[in-house]
């Protein structure tokens, strides 16, 4: 038990020295940073710009404010940027690279668990700007909704943006897994991770009943954002789930997590059997 | 106290079939057809703890598969590997701790940070004690001359000043065991000189035990007491370089100057291979006759101004084992 304390401890810190330094060595391209900065930033911002142009005109999609959408867009920016920073490592472009490479036999040459090198092996500064924005816009979206804050609430908000981070860092650790095979099917990939970011985004009984059953029972990413903003903003289901269904949140995350470590874990030994 | 032991040590790889085109990529996504190849196929060997071994061989021999193996990142498909007392992929940990590898081609360092700090960053990832980390550093520093370009950060480096600081890198933790694959790889003939003045005194100095893949036959004349020669994934050759030159070496060469030129010049137990003038090249076997014994035969029938005896070189006795196949 102890020696597994140490180990564990050692792991810990070996982690956040490799963030230290992905800091410093980001840091060192400071103008190259602020342009990435800026640039997320903006994204961000005309993306949100442009919504909120459709609801000058209509006034509100199916029922919901342009404060309520506010609320399920900031969270998504926020949680998926949370995701996006501290998973960059596996972020499957960059991870199928490490592969090809080298460099990921490198880490493998070194007496430290392998996820938490991948883990260190990049952190995305600039998604900072992602975060930021959508921290702005979340913001936004508090003033414009009346919500009713209870302890419960303000407790849960953090369990929430953490099922986001899961759901989707479990899904970038799939992604990765699927570089040791072939790094021709990207793209599937990014059709759950960035699409997926995106239908949540919307108040999700506007769409039509095979999409919302896809990100429903395939992939259950409905209950990381709409759900939960259901319960936040005091609005009635529209789609008759039973009364638990907002707090699955932080349950269906862990899940896709640990599914993207079983993955990651079956994929570490193909690859030693293998090579790539 | 042998530190490696492979036996029979086997990998073969699938290899898919790949289709071109369009539809040869909707194919690809379902079709199972592959070809297996063989890329080590069974070799046997031990090293001695101490030992500096060259392995060599042509390019997709399966130099580096087996390095791989060795080092714990591929599973053997058959046989049996042991290193310092383990199976490597089965406690990776464990194993890659008593392990200094440096591959020619790659950093193990971090490309943004100043060498200094990757060093620092390399003693809490393998947990060197304080101490020994700064003699270690002390001795590398002064041994490699690193001084120069601690505080630089690895992007900027010479690729020779990169191979020092990685080398320094691959030996902080006092490994038993070091694998360089190809350590001098791209470097001019003074940079050459240094690393392998810096690889025989860790051999020396430390006791560790190298395994050396290595292109540049000069490596090996002036390291490797032993070399071990792997072709098509097969131990072609497990001994002492010497005897690899006696056995192998093809012709020995003398090259004599006469006084005068003269008509005939041929000898018993030599050919001649060349003739200009006054200076004459003769082909002989060392098993045949030796250098004096021919010296000998010639002055006593012509006057001589000068003479070179010329030794086949390595690079040419292995090209020779590749391309005529002598150890198959």
């Amino acid at each position: 038990m102890r020696k597994r304390n140490r180990v564990f401890g050692h792991t810990l810190t070996i982690y956040l020295r490799l963030l230290g330094v992905q800091l410093r060595s980001q840091l060192q391209y400071r103008f190259s940073f602020l342009l990435d900065l800026l640039a997320t930033a903006l994204i961000v911002l005309v993306e949100f710009a442009s919504i909120a142009l459709v609801f000058g005109r209509f006034g509100s999609i199916q029922g919901w404010s342009l404060g309520e959408v506010a609320f399920l867009y900031g969270m998504v920016e926020m949680g998926f940027g949370l995701m996006d920073l501290l998973f960059s490592g596996f972020d499957p472009p960059h991870f199928g690279q490490a592969v090809r490479r080298g460099t990921f036999d490198q880490l493998l040459l070194r007496p430290v668990n392998i996820t938490t090198q991948v883990l260190g092996s990049a952190l995305e500064l600039r998604r900072l700007g992602r975060i930021a924005f959508g921290a702005a816009i979340f913001a936004y979206g508090l003033q414009h909704t009346a919500i009713v804050w209870t302890a419960a609430k303000v407790l849960y908000l953090p369990l929430v943006l953490a099922g986001m981070v899961f759901f989707f860092g479990g899904l970038f650790m799939i992604g990765a897994t699927i570089t040791f095979w072939t790094v021709d099917s990207i793209e599937v990939m990014n059709i759950l991770t960035y699409g997926g970011s995106y239908v949540i985004s919307y108040p999700m009984h506007i769409y039509q009943n095979w999409l919302r059953g896809f990100f429903t029972y395939l992939v259950p990413a409905i209950f990381l954002n709409y759900y939960p903003a259901l319960y936040f903003l005091g609005r009635p289901d529209p789609l008759g789930y039973p009364g638990f269904a907002p707090f699955l949140a932080p349950v269906v995350g862990a899940g896709m997590l640990l599914l993207g470590r079983a993955a990651w874990r079956w994929g570490i030994r193909h690859y030693q059997s293998t090579g790539s | 106290m042998e530190i490696i032991r492979a036996d029979r040590l086997a990998k073969q790889f699938h290899v898919n079939r790949h289709h071109r085109g369009v539809w040869g990529s909707v194919r690809n996504l379902f079709s199972r057809e592959y070809r297996v190849v063989k890329a080590v196929d069974g070799i046997s060997f031990t090293i001695d703890r101490g030992e500096l071994v060259g392995y060599l061989g042509p390019n997709g021999a399966g130099k580096s598969t087996t390095i791989k193996m060795l080092a714990g990142l591929l599973v053997p498909s058959g046989g049996e590997v042991v290193v310092n007392g383990r199976i490597p992929w089965r406690e990776r940990r464990e194993h890659v701790q008593g392990l200094g590898a440096v591959f020619g081609q790659r950093t193990t360092l971090w490309w943004d940070l100043p060498v200094i700090e990757s060093l620092q960053l390399l003693k809490h990832i393998y947990r060197v004690p304080a101490r020994r980390f700064q003699d270690n550093l002390e001795t590398f520093e002064a041994l490699l001359d690193l001084g120069p370009f601690l505080d630089t950060p690895v992007r900027s480096l010479s690729l020779g000043q990169r191979m020092r600081a990685d080398l320094c890198a691959a030996l902080l933790h006092d490994p038993p065991l070091l694998f360089l694959d190809e350590p001098t790889i791209g470097l001019d003939v003074v940079a050459k000189e240094r690393i392998r003045r810096f690889i025989r005194h860790v051999k020396e100095e430390r006791g560790t035990t190298v395994l050396l893949t290595t292109h540049d036959l000069a490596d090996v004349q002036k390291l490797c007491e032993r070399v071990l020669i792997i072709d098509r994934g097969r131990l072609l050759y497990d001994g002492n370089l010497d005897t690899l030159q006696q056995q192998f070496g093809g012709k020995r060469e003398l090259v004599v100057e006469f006084a005068e030129v003269y008509e005939t010049v041929e000898i018993a137990g030599a050919t001649v291979a060349d003739r200009r003038e006054r200076q004459v090249t003769y082909h002989f076997e060392r098993n045949a006759l030796s250098a004096s014994q021919l010296i000998n035969r010639l002055s006593r029938r012509y006057r001589i101004t000068d003479l070179a005896v010329r030794e086949p070189d390595v690079e040419a006795t292995i090209r020779r084992i590749y391309e005529e196949r002598l150890l198959e």
